[in-house]
């Protein structure tokens, strides 16, 4: 057991640490310098950027060369082939020629239609930057199905333009390198591209799935089977990553019967012959302005100016009644304080009127009774004189005459 | 002298064709990896470094290997490194049975192969899948699978034929 787990441990060492007699590395050493390239390469590191650029602008051109005789056998049985069906073809399309041209006058008045309703709608796209590029390499791996074209940052390519071959559509561009870039296809299974299905306009979203294959993702059969007719796709331009209505595909009518069922789409153009092909970029038209439209231009921009001062006053007035609001506010404030005070001093009034009332009524009392004081103290020295009996012609005592007489010191009160 | 000249820059080229087969099937475009077959698709490299990493071991050099692995991952657009790594898994395996193998048998050589390529295959699904978000055909993997498997019978059988009649090598296979 020892024995066989020594032998193991050799074996393993001698394997990955051993150097042959040219290996100047051993595998171990290889291993971690791959893993270093993967985790560096995984954060974007600056320097295994730089090494991963030289080493696709040198593979790009060697694997062109390399892949040149294959290249050239291909394309001479392509062309003896087309050369032996050149017969039957032309035929074909003579015919094919009669029934386009009654379609090709209709076609242009649709153009031009589709084109015053896309202005209308502000989605009308015109080329900005167009390139013809050359097809260096079209390896399919199994992960990837891409491109390499030889046209790169030096002729203003791209991130994420738009790559068609005659007017349908091919890919994006995903990699840019100087003198090359890399062109993911439609037909990738991880391309996912925001379509339009016509007629009926039902949106979906197409991902690739084989050579000229791709297959429809989040659309909505139900709406499917009611069209019994074979349908168009075309980009939707949703989410603004191509414009709306570069043509893609077909999908037949049985295809479209049949519910629950993967929908195929066949693409107009077989990825694998692709020799030339055009990456353009898209911007949205800007007006060419006539004499007309220059003096309509400069109404509008009067109006503009007007409007414009007229939004300048009404901030102003906007700020003013800001500020008054503000002044009322404070003086509310006041008024409510001063209410208050008033309704207090008020208060503090009446409550002093009733205590001067008071102070009042006890003073009237006091001088009654100070009156009083005074009649009795008289009347004790003067009453004899004033009050009526035998002897004296006097008034009756209580009366008012009486009491008069008594203050009078005794004097009589005539009348 | 002239004629000595000549046989040395055969023998080199001689020597050194496995590694020339491998730089040109990494980089040509046609790619057994990816035929448009549905079901038919196979890794031509791992066969070729299995082999000679199995029998002649110094007819490829774990650096030529390496960078065969880069371009690799260039042409085929995957993270760069992720092939080299595969590769040189790949030689470490058959480095490992070439110490343990007293009796070379082709039978356990591909056994050993098969599993080998399983084992790498699952490391590359699992990384490209996990780490880089890449939606793989697990169904085409398998396939691919089966067939290296199965063809390595084939190719061993020529590469064998290809030293011992061409190369004149005695002790191959």
């Amino acid at each position: 057991m020892e024995s066989s787990r020594d032998d193991f441990v050799i074996a393993l060492r001698s394997a990955f640490l051993k150097k042959g007699t040219q290996q100047r590395f051993s595998l171990l050493s290889l291993i971690f310098f791959s893993i270093i390239f993967l985790i560096l390469g995984s954060f974007n590191f600056k320097a295994i950027n730089y090494v991963e650029k030289t080493i696709k602008e040198i593979v790009y051109r060697s694997s062109f060369i390399v892949s040149a005789p294959e290249n050239f056998l291909e394309n001479s049985y392509l062309i003896v082939n087309s050369h032996l069906k050149l017969y039957e073809e032309n035929k074909k399309n003579l015919a094919e020629l009669n029934s386009l041209r009654g379609k090709d006058l209709s076609q242009k008045i649709s153009i031009l239609e589709n084109i015053k309703y896309k202005k209308l709608i502000d989605d009308y796209f015109i080329g900005d930057n167009e390139t013809v590029a050359k097809v260096l390499i079209d390896k399919q791996s199994p992960f990837l199905r891409s491109i390499i074209i030889n046209k790169g940052s030096k002729n203003n390519i791209e991130l994420g333009m738009v790559v068609l071959d005659e007017g349908y559509l091919v890919g994006k561009i995903v990699e840019v390198n100087f003198f090359t870039s890399r062109v993911l296809l439609i037909s990738d299974i991880n391309s996912k591209i925001p379509v339009s299905l016509q007629p009926g306009d039902i949106q979906g979203i197409m991902s690739g799935k084989d050579k000229r294959e791709g297959v429809l993702q989040y659309v909505r059969d139900k709406n499917l089977s009611e069209i019994n007719e074979e349908m168009q796709v075309l980009t939707s331009g949703a989410g603004g990553m191509f414009k709306s209505g570069i043509p893609i595909g077909v999908i037949e009518i049985d295809e479209i019967l049949e519910i629950n069922k993967d929908k195929i789409v066949n693409f107009h153009k077989d990825f694998s012959q692709l020799k030339y092909v055009k990456v353009v970029s898209y911007m949205r038209e800007q007006k060419i302005l006539d004499l007309s439209s220059k003096n309509e231009s400069e109404t509008l921009k009067n109006e503009i100016e007007d409007t414009n001062q007229q939004q300048e006053t009404l901030r102003i007035l906007i700020e003013q009644k800001k500020i008054a609001d503000e002044i009322r506010v404070k003086i509310q404030k006041e008024n409510d304080f001063l209410r208050n005070e008033r309704i207090r001093l008020k208060k503090e009034s009446d409550f002093l009127k009733n205590k001067v009332l008071t102070e009042k009524k006890i003073n009237q009392k006091n001088k009654i009774q100070d009156e009083e004081m005074k009649f009795l103290k008289m009347n004790l020295y003067y009453g004899h004189k004033c009050r009526k009996n035998f002897i004296n012609d006097g008034y009756k005592v209580g009366t008012a005459e009486y009491k008069k007489c008594v203050l009078n010191k005794g004097l009589k009160v005539n009348g | 002298m002239d004629k000595i000249e000549k046989n040395s820059i055969i023998r080199y080229i001689q020597k050194y064709i496995p590694i020339i087969l491998l730089f040109i099937s990494v980089l040509n475009e046609f790619d057994f990896n990816n035929l448009g077959l549905i079901y038919f698709s196979f890794n031509f490299s791992y066969i070729l470094i299995f082999y000679y990493g199995l029998k002649k071991s110094e007819s490829l050099g774990y650096i030529y290997i390496f960078i065969a692995g880069l371009f690799n991952d260039v042409v085929g657009g995957t993270p760069i490194g992720i092939s080299s790594l595969m590769y040189l898994i790949l030689c470490g395996a058959a480095a490992y049975l070439r110490n343990i193998t007293l009796r070379p048998s082709l039978i356990k050589d591909s056994i050993f192969f098969l599993i080998t390529i399983l084992i790498i295959n699952s490391l590359l699904f699992m990384y490209l899948n996990f780490t880089f978000n890449y939606e793989l055909k697990y169904f085409d993997q398998i396939i691919n699978i089966a067939y290296t498997y199965l063809l390595y019978f084939l190719f061993a059988n020529l590469f064998n034929f290809f030293e011992k009649n061409i190369l004149g090598n005695r002790h191959a296979g």
